[in-house]
Formats: structure tokens, sequence, C-alpha cells
């Protein structure tokens, strides 16, 4: 109700101006008026009710149909007694612009239909006090008729306005409170599994055990915060996902002990691509738990250089002795091949492979845009 | 190579807002042979405990009650350019580790790391020398390809990495020791560290540089001849 409030307070302050206004326009003609004490009178109504309503609007309690009932009964009766008070040739009513305090009430109070009764019930008052209707008469009919509903709608399309906006900051600062409220019990959540890791690794025997547990626990929660964070942040076009954040959730799987390090911001990608470079980083680590063990630390690498995306696989195993690979597919047995070179090429990009006595390195070169290859691809 | 038993021992302080936490970093350390000269539960504290304290090194969590431990590494810095800050972090928000790197931390580490680790950890980073997590390096690595190719806003300042400082950075991003990387490159261990450390130096100087330049372009230098 903040925007019927203000309103009405405006029309408050616009209430005293008209009634000045009317005042001083009656002083200035009381020559015209055929019976000027109960000219008087009805001034001294005028400022009495302007007084009243300045009080009586303030409180959206008090505003109840009566007083909004007697705001235009007062005008129009204020309207309609002129012509007796003034005498039939009169030019202007005692009240003039006064009026527009009870016409713009209802507009405010009762929007646009209000409006347009109000000033229906004004202008057929000041039509049926004419004996002849002059421009100038039509035009203030006119204007009653039209600004009356104008005021109701604005009134009716700003209440909506500000309805929306306090939904709208209301859910804004509700989901940062959920943020908030998230990171605190996160971070107390990570605090007590980092701990527990720690001290399950020193006690040994069963609490080693709980300790790993909660070791699992902890880096797999790190790595939802971590998605958590950069996903709203620079939400991708359609259909594009953060490769980094898919990346990181490998971080959780086990085998093997996974470190992964990303550049810090989203590395966009279509959602297809970013499938297949996971599956082939997967298919990669598979490799480094089945040949180096499965408590076998990795580390994976993605960076993103200009228009291409590399992500490193590492490892410290005992290497892939030459032609081991070659002879695996000699053999029928296509599992390297296929599910890391050939996924490779089909995204045009390119992987090398170090191998040696202090472990193993796949290099996977991709184009950041699958419509223009890596340079080099095959 | 080892300073706690050549002669005095290290001065720590330790900043965590985990009870549980702050004591159990507090008791590793004594029993490795550190002196704990303080320990604080905010950012506040953190400060107003660091003067009397004089810790050559801050053991600092990043989330902890205001001033974050991002403006805790910054200020201790700022009153004691000796002090070393290491950074141990439960939840290892990349933003936050990033900052804090750029206002001077020289070390990280995740809290799940062994208690040997983290000992070693302040044992380095009191020496001077930086410890980095392969995801720290990861990070910096990025960072420094944001400055340079960002497309958006290019900046003629940005600092640029060496041919060989990518290559150390990229090598203890895929997890290899200082050790493993002097022996492939064929250097000493103390000029792979060097590389590491300049990256970091780069990173704090470009972040120095831009708070001071936004500092006069926001009219925050207040000298003499401004009539606001």
């Amino acid at each position: 109700m903040a925007v019927e409030d203000r309103l009405l307070r405006a029309l408050a302050v616009l209430r005293w101006v008209v009634l000045v206004n009317a005042v001083g326009l009656n002083l200035w003609r009381h020559d015209n008026f055929v019976h000027p004490w109960a000219g008087i009178v009805v001034v001294l109504v005028l400022v009495a009710w302007t007084a009243y309503a300045t009080w009586a609007y303030r409180d959206a309690a008090r505003r109840t149909t009566w007083l909004l009932a007697a705001d235009l009964a007062i005008a129009v009766g204020a309207i309609l007694v002129s012509p007796v008070v003034k005498g039939e040739q009169l030019r202007a009513t005692i009240p003039g612009f006064w009026v527009m305090g009870a016409l713009l009430a209802w507009a405010v109070h009762y929007r646009w239909r209000g409006g347009l009764f109000a000033g229906a019930c004004l202008a057929a008052a000041d039509l049926a006090i004419r004996d002849q209707i002059t421009q100038s008469n039509y035009g203030n009919v006119f204007l009653l008729l039209v600004g009356g509903p104008i005021v109701g709608y604005m009134c009716e399309t700003l209440q909506l306005m500000g309805v929306e906006r306090d939904r709208a900051e209301r859910a804004a600062a509700a989901a940062e409170e959920r943020t908030r409220l998230a990171r605190a019990v996160h971070d107390g959540v990570l605090q007590v599994l980092a701990l527990m890791q720690r001290r399950g690794a020193e006690a040994g025997g069963d609490l080693a055990e709980l300790g790993r547990m909660a070791g699992e626990q902890e880096s797999a929660l790190r790595s939802l915060i971590r998605q958590q964070d950069s996903v709203p942040a620079e939400a991708g076009e359609e259909g594009e996902v953060d490769l980094a954040a898919e990346l990181e959730r490998l971080e959780a799987a086990r085998p093997p002990v996974v470190s992964v390090a990303t550049p810090g911001t989203p590395v966009l990608l279509p959602a297809v691509v970013v499938r297949e470079v996971v599956a082939v980083v997967s298919a990669c680590l598979d490799n480094v738990a089945r040949h180096v063990g499965l408590e076998a630390p990795a580390w994976v690498l993605l960076e993103q250089i200009s228009d291409e995306v590399v992500v490193t696989v590492r490892d410290e195993g005992l290497g892939i002795p030459e032609g081991r690979l070659d002879a695996a597919a000699a053999e029928g047995r296509l599992g390297v091949r296929d599910s890391i070179l050939g996924r490779v090429a089909e995204l045009g990009g390119r992987a090398e492979l170090v191998t040696g006595g202090d472990g193993t390195e796949w290099e996977l070169t991709f184009p950041l845009d699958p419509a223009r290859p890596a340079a080099g691809a095959r | 190579m080892d300073t706690a038993t050549e002669g005095e021992p290290i001065r720590v302080m330790v900043v965590d807002d985990h009870p549980m936490w702050r004591d159990a970093v507090e008791r590793d350390l004594q029993d490795a042979g550190f002196v704990v000269v303080g320990v604080a539960a905010t950012g506040t504290e953190a400060l107003a405990r660091f003067p009397a304290a004089r810790p050559q090194v801050v053991v600092l969590d990043l989330q902890i009650p205001p001033p974050s431990g991002v403006e805790v590494t910054r200020e201790v810095l700022t009153q004691d350019p000796s002090a070393r800050v290491l950074i141990l972090s439960a939840s290892g928000e990349q933003a936050d580790v990033l900052d804090a790197v750029k206002a001077g931390a020289t070390g990280y580490l995740v809290k799940s790391a062994s208690r040997e680790e983290l000992i070693r950890a302040v044992r380095r980073v009191a020496q001077g020398d930086t410890v980095f997590t392969p995801g720290l390096a990861g990070l910096v690595l990025g960072e420094f390809r944001r400055l340079s190719d960002g497309p958006a806003h290019p900046d003629p300042d940005a600092p640029e990495l060496t041919e060989r400082e990518t290559e150390v950075l990229k090598m203890v991003a895929k997890g290899l020791s200082y050790k493993q990387i002097a022996d492939r490159l064929v250097l000493s261990h103390r000029t792979v560290q060097n590389h590491v450390q300049n990256t970091l130096r780069k990173l704090q100087m470009h972040n120095r540089v831009q708070l001071t330049r936004y500092a006069i372009e926001h009219g925050l230098d207040a000298d003499e001849d401004d009539d606001g």
C-alpha cells in the first residue's frame, strides 16, 4: 500500500493548493455573491473539509467508503449550491478546481473505475447547474472524465510495479541469504570432514578407513561448491556446459586419486563436446587405475589457450612400453585407440602421448569452436 | 634447510574461526617446534593482535568473519612486508584463493592436507619459498592467460610470463614436484623455485599497480590539491 500512501500524501498538499486558489478566487469575486453569508459558510465548509480530509486520509484504516463518499458528496454539493448562492448567472462554481481533491482521491483509492465514477458525478453536477454549455464548461467536463480514469490507471500500474519490485527484492534477498547460509554450512562441514580425515589417518585402524571416507566426501562436496559458484555466475549460451566444473567432478570419483587444476573461470563448450572430453579423460584415468594402481595419484590440468582447450592427464606409473598400443591394436583390443584417440579425432582435436619411466602424460587439444579443427588435427 | 632446528624457532600466528581447527593446527605446530605467538578467530582480532605478536608466518583461513582473509593478507603485509602468509582453506573457492595470492600470500594449502604437509609448508613459507598446489598453479596460469589475451579489455601493462615460467608453472599444475621439474628441465631446485616465485611477484605487482590506479582514478589518493 506504499504507493497509495505516497500518492494520498501528495494529494493532501494538492488539496491545500486548490483550496487557497478557491478561497482567493471567491474573495476576489466576492461582489458576485447573491447571498454573501451563505458564500462564506460554503467556503468555510471547504476549509474545514480540507483540514479533516488531510487528517483522515493519512491513515489507511480511516480510508473507508464513507470517507470517500462524503468527500465526493461535499464536492458535488458545493457545485450544486453554487447557483443558489451566487445567482443563476454564475460563471464559476464556488469550489472551482477544489473538486479535484475528491476526484483524485477516488482515482487513487478505487483505480480507474473510481476515477471514472467520481469524474462522471462531478461532470453531471457541473452540467446540471448550467443554463448553457460553453466551450470552457465542456473542456472542464472532458478533463474530469478523462483525468479520473487516467490517474486511476496510473496508480494501479504503479502499485503493480511496486508489488513486483517488492517480490523481486524479497526473492533476491532470500537467494542471497540461502547462498550465505549454504556457504557457512558447507564450510563447517568441510572443516569437520577434513579434520576427520586428518585425525583418522593418524589414528590408524578402523578410524583410518573412516577418515578416508570423510576425505572422499570432503572432496566431493568441495567440487560441488565450486560448480555451484561457477554456474550461475556466467551462464553460457544455450546448450553450453562448463568443462572446468565437469572435470572437477572427477576429483570426487575414485580411484585413482585425482587432482584437477582449472583456470578458475568457466570454460564453456557445447554439452556434447564436454561429454566427450570428460569421457576421454575418464578413459585415461581408468588406464591409470588399471595399470598403475587404485591408490595411484593422477593429475588433470585444464587450460584455455586462445581458441584451444588443452587437457593434460598425468600419472607417475612406469609408463606405457613402446609398441604396446600397437600390439594391443593388432591383437584386436582397441581400448585406448577407440576410447581416447578415436574420440579425440572425432572432436577435431589431437592427442599427444609422452610416456617414460617417470610416468605417462596425455596432452589432448581441442578447438574451442568445434567447427574449426585444431591445427594439425588428424 | 631446517630453520626450526638451526636457531630461533619460527613464530607463527593462526587465524581460523573454527576453534576445533585452530586448536588442532596450533597443537600440530607446537609439537613440531614452532612458537605460536598468537591466535585469532576473526579478521578484526587478527589485525589487532598482529602488531604485538610479530609472527613470521600467518596461517590464515580465508573464510573468517570480516575483514576477510584477503583483506587481512593485504593489511598484514603492508604492516610488515617481511611476514609471510600461508592460506589454509577448507572450501578453496577459487576467486578468493586467487585474490589472496594477488594480495601477497605466498602459500596455499587445502585443509585436507596432512599434518606433515602443513608443517613442511609453514617451514618453506617461512624461508621465503612459495607453496603451490597444482590447483593454485592452474588458477595462476589461467589468470595470466586472461590478462594477456582477454579480448574484452586488453591491458597494455598486463604482466606476461616468460616461456620458462609458463613451462614451470604448467608442470606444477600437472602435479610435478620442484625436484621433478628441476630434473626434467635440467635446472637447479633453487632456479625452479625462483621461477615460481617470480610468477607470483608479477601477479602481486600488477595487482598493486591496479589498486593504485583505481585509487587515483577515483580520487582516493587524498593529497593536498584535493578540493573535495
